[in-house]
Formats: structure tokens, sequence, C-alpha cells
């Protein structure tokens, strides 16, 4: 999250008047940095890493552990520490006081008061010693968070709280339910962060819905799970809102966990990594080739078994959240005529692609994509492709959700606040970032879905990772295009209960240039077509898209069919069976013979690589698989997809013991002996 | 004698040939495959061009005497239209320099360069092999200077039941004396500033102990070939500490082109280019002994994004007339 701006945060009806004017005001600001920074050059590659924690109390002692709600003391107490600010620390604001060496890691609030959110305190280069600071970074993060909190609070970094919402108290302090802002009747509305925006922001998402937020989930059907299955945590007597008769008028179906709050979905934390391109081209270059993989990832990192105090049939937190901010009104939803329908929520898979490389197909995009014409045709007029202006003019669809009176009053072109209303708050799985209105930095694409990690280990290895893939896609110039739809449907396929072992993903076969290029320099680093040696080679015939691709496991994808199914593969290297697919693992590793690399840093990456190779392998568990388990397994868990406190407790407590080992540096050896069962099914040997 | 200069081209979106496979590390396959794709797409490139010839030659005499596709009546592309004769060396297959050149100014380049040494060539010829070598990377990329030039000598490895053992194989291994007396040319290289800094590959603890003794200009890398286990030997990290050279990774053989390889690559076989005469049939072609005399391998990765623009081999091989 930026920085927060203070105001008047008009209520729906009131914002709804000005969404025009803040759409309109928002598109000359886009245009005006566009004309700016569309011929920026030669940016470094510079990146970073978001890591989100919750903040939970916990004491061996204590019966429960709580969400706290001390985010804003504890944001406080990291702003006030004199020692911190004398080196550089530590919120936004301070930052610039830094003096020599490192900046320190950066804080910032979330939307869940329960969040923090830590960034490193300055960019990372791709330097591939500096690769290996990130995990020593994202561990100095955590020391400094917890340095700053009270003795029983701990930052951990589960994607959820697994009892968020269940009755009784699950916060410190703990508030009632069925507050004016969410009027959930599962959480308070001070679980949301206080400052103005987040309580507007999910006001007016339910203001313009009409209704609650509806956000359903499978439950996890066990052996003892009553079937069907009625949400036995919600109240049908409720009469304090409008909005209670949602549950009665159908919002809380059988066999589905039902929640209520923008809370339940964007409470979550993620790993999110930014990219700086080094012009736009490729920047939209990045943007698309990394979309393909965003469902890849969200499947390897799955991390969500658990909603509410139940076990769900799915492993991951991205519909939850998409579901938890749909704003959509029931025209958009298509339950009633209006001017248009509108396919997904603001949070939601990519819906079209952006780049101006030539192999980017008609055939790909979502002929069904909806996007506002007038506003498509001015940032044509303004000078924009076709292409961007119509990736714009598709964000643009949606209205802005919190507008402060006092931006109102003129257009002011040395900002772009108006643009980011809207850009912000359309929560896609791949962001392409203009350059902020002074320039000063350039084109930037951030990759969103990953789930965050139990340890800094494996959200480095998985930072690291990525970062490593963009060189390898911009290197050797690799082509993932697939239809924008079946990235869609490998976001939904990568949701089921371990999809990462269980399920296929479209993806596309062969990554490379169907005719080389030329045998001197050749393009690779994104600007320029690569060359052809000689134009009267014919060109390769373009069969039927539908070809193009096929379905692999995660195991094929990350590993390649060499080391997935290694009895299939043919070892011949130069033949082209059409099943044969190198995997981005070995693809990474061929970079990585290419480049100047010392022993030490090799050999961490190394370490990494085999993380998520085995990950996607199955020799290892995602957390998803871990927390499932470790729930299935305890003694107090009875068959029935209930998680209780007990069992909560004992996760919860398991998990900051492996935080706590992780921080000593101590090694994860000996902890199954400490109750946090079957830790070397998720970890392996790795930091023993 | 005939010199032949191989080529890749820019390898970097070669596709298959870069990619590594299970088990195929410290391997020349990717000097072999991409090498063979390359005679490929030149044949078909160049054959292409020799049917346009060919039709316009149609256009102006009408006698329509030629096969059509411009290919020989071996149905192989003549050596002739893919090959060229060039400053006293034959290019396989023939480059177009006016292609040549990086994309961005040269300082944003870490342009590294290794050269193989091979047991077939005479250690005599090695100074004019590294300046012949250099002179082709420098042209190829539109250069002036490049930042690393590594030395790979013939018969060393790093090799062993981890690397323990490799580093105490490796002590005797290659020749101390030999790689001694090419170092001075390497020297020069650096001197005329060609060279900003100069590496070695697969020194053990005491053969680079031994070999710092005898340089002028120091080497500020070793490249070393590490397995799965990461346990580089104590005495060569501390030995590379003290002397400020930095170990780096790798994972090339240093033989990297042998007789039968170059031969299989140039020869008359389905695999093969069809540039050497084919023996069984006493068909057209190169005839004698081919003896590889080097290897260089240049990469051009940009600096401050770590994206490799080009990458590339050129190879040497001299072909002695029976």
């Amino acid at each position: 999250m930026g920085l927060l701006a203070l105001g008047t945060a008009l209520d729906w009806p009131e914002a709804k008047k000005q969404a025009h004017l803040v759409r309109s005001w928002g598109i000359k600001q886009l245009l005006e940095i566009w004309n700016k920074a569309k011929g920026k050059e030669r940016d470094a590659m510079l990146w970073g890493d978001e890591v989100e924690y919750l903040v939970v109390t916990y004491s061996e002692q204590d019966p429960k552990v709580l969400l706290s709600l001390r985010q804003a003391d504890i944001l406080t107490a990291l702003a006030n520490d004199t020692s911190l600010l004398a080196k550089g620390g530590c919120v936004p604001e301070l930052q610039h006081i830094h003096r020599n060496g490192e900046p320190l890691p950066v804080f910032h609030p979330e939307f869940g008061r329960f969040m923090l959110e830590a960034t490193p305190g300055k960019p990372w280069g791709i330097e591939f010693k500096e690769l290996l600071n990130v995990e020593p970074n994202m561990k100095l993060r955590r020391c400094i968070a917890k340095d700053h909190m009270l003795p029983n609070e701990h930052p951990i970094t589960l994607t959820t709280f697994p009892r968020l919402g269940s009755p009784g108290v699950f916060t410190e302090p703990a508030y009632p339910i069925s507050g004016p802002k969410l009027r959930s009747q599962f959480v308070p509305d001070e679980i949301a962060n206080p400052h103005i925006r987040f309580p507007t922001l999910a006001a007016n998402i339910r203001s313009r819905r009409g209704r609650k937020v509806q956000v359903n989930v499978p439950v996890f059907r066990d052996e003892n799970t009553p079937w069907p299955w009625k949400d036995p945590t919600v109240n049908y007597d409720l009469h304090q809102w409008p909005e209670d008769d949602d549950v009665r008028n159908g919002a809380a179906p059988d066999n589905f966990i039902h929640m209520d709050a923008m809370a339940f979905g964007m409470g979550s934390c993620c790993l999110q990594i930014t990219f700086q391109a080094k012009n736009i081209t490729e920047g939209r270059q990045m943007y698309d080739q990394l979309s393909p993989l965003g469902p890849v990832l969200l499947a390897l990192t799955a991390a969500t078994p658990i909603y509410k105090g139940f076990l769900a049939d799915t492993d991951v937190r991205w519909n939850q959240i998409s579901k938890a901010v749909d704003d959509r009104t029931p025209e958009e939803l298509g339950e009633k005529n209006d001017r248009w329908r509108i396919p997904k929520s603001r949070y939601a898979s990519n819906s079209t692609y952006i780049s101006t490389d030539a192999r980017l197909r008609p055939e790909y995009f979502d002929p069904d994509l909806v996007i506002d014409e007038d506003i498509k045709q001015q940032l044509l007029d303004g000078g924009m492709d076709d292409r961007l202006a119509t990736h714009f003019a598709h964000l643009f669809i949606r209205d802005p959700i919190v507008i402060f009176n006092e931006d109102l009053q003129e257009l002011d072109l040395s900002k772009t606040d108006h643009f980011e209303n809207i850009q912000s708050t359309n929560w896609q799985h791949m962001r392409f970032k203009p350059p902020p209105a002074d320039n000063s930095i350039g084109w930037r694409v951030e990759f969103r879905p990953m789930e965050i990690q139990i340890t800094d280990f494996e959200n480095a290895a998985l930072s690291v990772f990525m970062v490593l893939i963009t060189r390898v896609i911009l290197s050797y110039n690799l082509n993932f295009y697939i239809p924008i739809l079946r990235v869609d449907e490998n976001m939904e396929t990568a949701h089921a209960r371990d999809a990462v072992l269980e399920r296929k993903f479209w993806f596309r076969k062969n990554l490379f240039p169907t005719s080389r290029p030329s045998r001197s320099s050749a393009g690779g680093s994104g600007s320029s077509t690569p060359r052809s040696a000689h134009a009267s080679r014919p060109a390769t015939p373009i069969g039927p898209v539908e070809d193009e691709y096929r379905l692999m496991t995660v195991n094929e994808i990350i590993n390649g069919t060499a080391y997935a199914c290694p009895e299939g593969a043919n070892n011949d290297s130069t033949s082209d069976s059409g099943e044969d697919f190198p995997g981005l693992i070995p693809l990474v590793e061929s970079y990585l013979d290419s480049v100047n690399v010392d022993v030490v840093t090799r050999c961490e990456l190394g370490t990494y690589l085999d993380l998520i190779r085995k990950r996607a392998s199955g020799e290892l568990w995602t957390a998803a698989k871990w927390i499932r388990e470790f729930v299935k397994s305890h003694p107090k868990y009875q068959g029935d997809s209930v998680v209780s406190e007990e069992i909560e407790k004992d996760l919860v407590g398991a998990v900051i013991k492996v935080g706590e080992r992780e921080q000593q540096g101590k090694g994860f050896r000996g902890l199954e002996c400490e109750g946090v069962k079957d830790l070397g099914k998720l970890m392996g040997k790795f930091r023993a | 004698m005939t010199k032949l200069i191989l080529s890749t081209g820019n390898i970097v979106s070669g596709g298959p040939s870069i990619i590594r496979k299970p088990g195929g590390y410290r391997s020349n396959l990717e000097l072999t495959n991409s090498l063979r794709s390359n005679f490929l797409a030149a044949q078909q490139d160049f054959a292409a061009d020799a049917h346009a010839d060919d039709d316009s030659a149609v256009a102006l005499n009408g006698n329509g005497n030629t096969n059509g596709n411009g290919l020989h009546h071996s149905g192989r592309t003549p050596a002739s239209v893919w090959t060229a004769q060039e400053e006293g060396a034959l290019y396989v297959p023939r480059i177009d320099w006016s292609l040549a050149g990086l994309q961005e100014e040269p300082a944003q380049y870490d342009i590294t360069v290794k050269l193989f040494f091979l047991p077939t060539a005479a250690v005599a010829g090695r100074a004019q092999h590294a300046k012949e070598a250099l002179g082709l990377v420098l042209r190829e990329l539109g250069v002036k200077e490049v930042n690393l030039l590594v030395m790979s000598f013939p018969g060393m490895s790093f090799e062993g039941d981890c690397e323990w053992e490799a580093d105490r194989l490796n002590a005797k291994q290659g020749d101390d004396e030999e790689e001694a007396a090419t170092w001075p040319a390497i020297e020069d290289l650096h001197r005329q500033g060609l060279v900003r800094n100069l590496g070695i590959a697969e020194f053990g603890s005491e053969k680079l102990a031994r070999f710092l003794k005898k340089v002028q200009v120091r080497p500020t890398v070793n490249q070393i070939n590490i397995k799965n286990c990461c346990n580089v030997p104590p005495p060569l990290v501390k030995l590379a500490k003290e002397q400020g050279i930095e170990l780096l990774v790798h994972s090339d053989c240093t033989d990297i082109l042998s007789r039968g390889t170059l031969r299989e690559l140039l020869g008359p076989g389905i695999r093969g280019a069809g540039l050497l005469a084919d023996p069984e049939t006493g068909g057209d072609g190169l005839k004698g002994d081919l003896a590889p005399q080097w290897v260089v391998k240049y990469t051009a990765v940009v600096r401050d994004r770590g994206v490799i623009e080009n990458k590339g081999y050129f190879a040497c091989a001299e072909l002695t007339e029976e």
C-alpha cells in the first residue's frame, strides 16, 4: 500500500456522482505521464519484494491465539524508534533520513488491522551476490517487526488467520460484530485499518454492490463432515442492518463456508514482486510473458486451506479475495440488463495482453473483453496505441471506490492520484505500472499471484526464482503466450486441493522462436525484433493456436519433461517430439551457466532452485498440504472439517516455533520433536 | 593446409541447443548442437538465396537449366554457397559481418570470453590462436575490448568425489610448463588494452599456487566446476581469497571439441554438414586430416539488467591434405 492521503472520504451515493470526473481526470493524468515516460530508456533492472505478516498474540499458557489489532501502535513504535531512525528506518516518510550503508526495511500498514507489510529499504539490483541479501533482509524485517511488538505478539507469514470470523473472541482487543461499515455478522468493523480509506473502501464496495460481499468457499468433506453441510456459524436471525437479509436470501448455500466481509479476502498475506523494465516495450513484454506463469506459481505456493475455522476444499486465497472486493452491481453481474455485464471482479486474473510483440496473435485475446469505448478513444486521440489503450480502457470500466472531496477541486497534472485511484483498485494478477508523475523511476511490472510462505527462506527462494525467470525470458526471448482465457481457466484450476500435483495447466509447448534469428547480434533484450539473417528464409507457417499449447503438470512446467517423466523423455536434445518441455528450472540453470556467478552464490541459488524443484515434483509438500495434514493428524481433530481453537493454537504455535528457529539461524532440525509435525515434509533438509 | 573457422552465431534464442538436460552438465553439447543447427540454418538460408538467383537467371535466359531448389544433386546445398573463403580461412558458415555488433554502447556490457586451447593443436601456435580468436570475437560484437578473458588449458578437470578429491587430482593435471609459457601472450592482450581482466579455468590450489609464481599479470578469476556438493576445498578458497582471485562456476568441459566430433559435424553423415568428402562414395568435399585448434566462447551481458544479449562460439580447425 502506498502513502495514505488524508481527507474527507465520500460515501458511495456521493462518490458515485463524482466517478465520471475521477475517471476523466485519471485518463488525463495517464496521458500526461505516458507522454512524458514513453520514451524513457535504459532503466536498470531493479526490483523489490513485499512480504505481508499477520500479527498474532500467542503464549504457551494462553488457551487461545488471537489476532492483534495493534497495527497502528506497532507502526508508531517503529516510526518513533530513534535508533532505527538513525539508521534510516523505518516507515516511508522517515526513510530519506538514511545515512551511510544499507537503508533499513520499510514497514507499511495494510487493509487488515492485524497485518503489516515490509519491503526492503531500497530496491534490489541484479548483481547475483545481491540476490543472496534478500533472505537476510527478510529475516531482518521480521526481527525489527518483532522488536516493536509486545512480548506475546508475533509476526507470522500464514496467508490467513485460521479462525478469522469464527464465533467468539478472535481479536485482541475484542470488538462486537455487525458494525455500520462492514455490517458483517462475523467480523467487527475494527478488523480493518482505521484509516478512513479502508472502512470507506469496504463500505462503498458493499454499498455499490447493493448487498454484502459473498465469500463462499467449498468446505472440505471429511469422514465425519455432515452432508449436506450447513455452515453452523451463520446467523439467520440477525436484524440490525438491511444486509442481514442476505443470508435469508440465499447468500450462504449448502456445502460452502460463508463469509461476508472484505477482511476475509484483503486480510490475506501474499508475496508480491515488482520489476523495473528498461523501457515501456520491455515492461509490456514482461507483463505478457509473466501472465501465463501466474496460475502455476499460485498452485506451487498454495498455503490457504482453512477459512473461518473449517478446512476448505481449496488450497489458495485468490478467489476469496476476488469475492471479498467484488463491487459489481446486479446489472454488472448480469442479473439485470444494463450497459454492460462484467465477467470478473476487480480482483481477478488479467484479462488482456498488452505487448507490441509480433508473436502476440489475435487469437490470444478475449473477444468479449469489456472496455469503455469513450475512454479508449480519448487515449487513442492522445496518441496511445490500440493495445495499451484497450488495457487501460478495460481497467477504467470500474468506478473509483474511495474519493476524497479535497481532491476534486481542480485537476493537477503533476500528480497521478486519480489515475492511481482506478489503477490500484484493479487487483489483477499482474499490474503494469507507469512511472510516477515526476518520472523518477521506470516502467514497472508487478507479479501478484504468489501466496506468502511460512519461512523467509521460502519467500526468498520464490522471489529470487521469479527474478531469474524474468532474466531468462528476456535473454532467450521466450514466448509463453497462450489464449488469455486459458490463463483464466488455469487460475481456477490452481484452486483445487493439491493442484500442484493433481491438476494440469494449459501451457505453451514451444517457448523458443520458431525461426532462428541472425547469426550476429539478434534481439533478446526486448526492444527490437530479432534481425533475421536472411529475409528470404520462408516464415515458419503458423498453425492453429490450439496446437501451440497442451495440458502440463506443474512438475513438467517447472522441472521439464525429462525430469518429470524420465522414462518417457527423449534425451536427444535436438529432437522435437512436441511433448518435450525444457522446464523453467533447467532454463534458469542454462542462464546461470552463461553468466559469471561465483561458487558460493551459485550454490545458494542452487538451494533455492532445489526447493522449488521439490515442491513442484511433490518431494516436498506445499504449505497448504502441511497445514491440512497438521490439522488432520491433530489428536483433537474430529474428522468433521472443524479447526478448533485448540488446533489453531497448536498450528500457529508451530509456525511461530519455525519462525523463531529461522531467526536464531539454528536450523529446523529437531523441531518435529517439539510438536512441529511433518516439518521435514514441508522443508526437507533445507536450512536444517 | 586449410584453416576452417566454424561459428554458431548468436545462440541465445537458439532453442533446444541451449537447454540443459538432467545430468547433462559439463558437456560440449551446447557447442556441438549450436554448430550443427547453425550449419543447417545457413544451408537453408543460402539455398533460398541461390534459388532466388536461379529464378532471376531463368527470367534472363529462359533456359531453366537449374535444379530449381538451389540444392546440389547430392541433395545438399553446395559448400560454395553457404561457406566463404576469406582472408586465408574457410568460414563455415559464411558470416555477414554487416550484421555484427551489439545493440547498446559497449560500456553497458560485461563481455566474457573463454578460450579453449585443445590437445590437438600445437602449443607453439597458442599466441597466434589467442590473438585470432579474440579478434573474431571483437569483430563479431563490434567492441574494442572485453572484460574478461578466461584460458582453458587441455587435459585439466576439476572432478572427483566431491571437491576435496578434485583438488588433489587436479594438482597433477595439465602441463605447468606449457601453461606458463602460454601466459605471456595472454598478458600481451591485456597490455594492449583488448582485455581488462584475465582468468583461468580448472586450477586447483596446488596448480594455482605454482602458476601464480610464474606470471606477471595475475588472473583475477578461476573458474571451477562444482557438482551438487558445494564444498570448495578450503585450501583453494583460502588461496583465492589471499590472492584476490574470484572463484566462478562453469560447466564446460576442457576438451570441448575432439577430432571425432568435428569430423562428425562436418562429415557426410546424416548429422553432418556434408563439407568433408565421403571416403565411401569418393564424392566431392574436403579431404585430409582435420585437427581442431581452438574454441572460443563469448557472452555479452547487459550489466545492470542481467540480460544475455549475445552468446556464441567460434572454433578453428586445420585441414592437412594428405
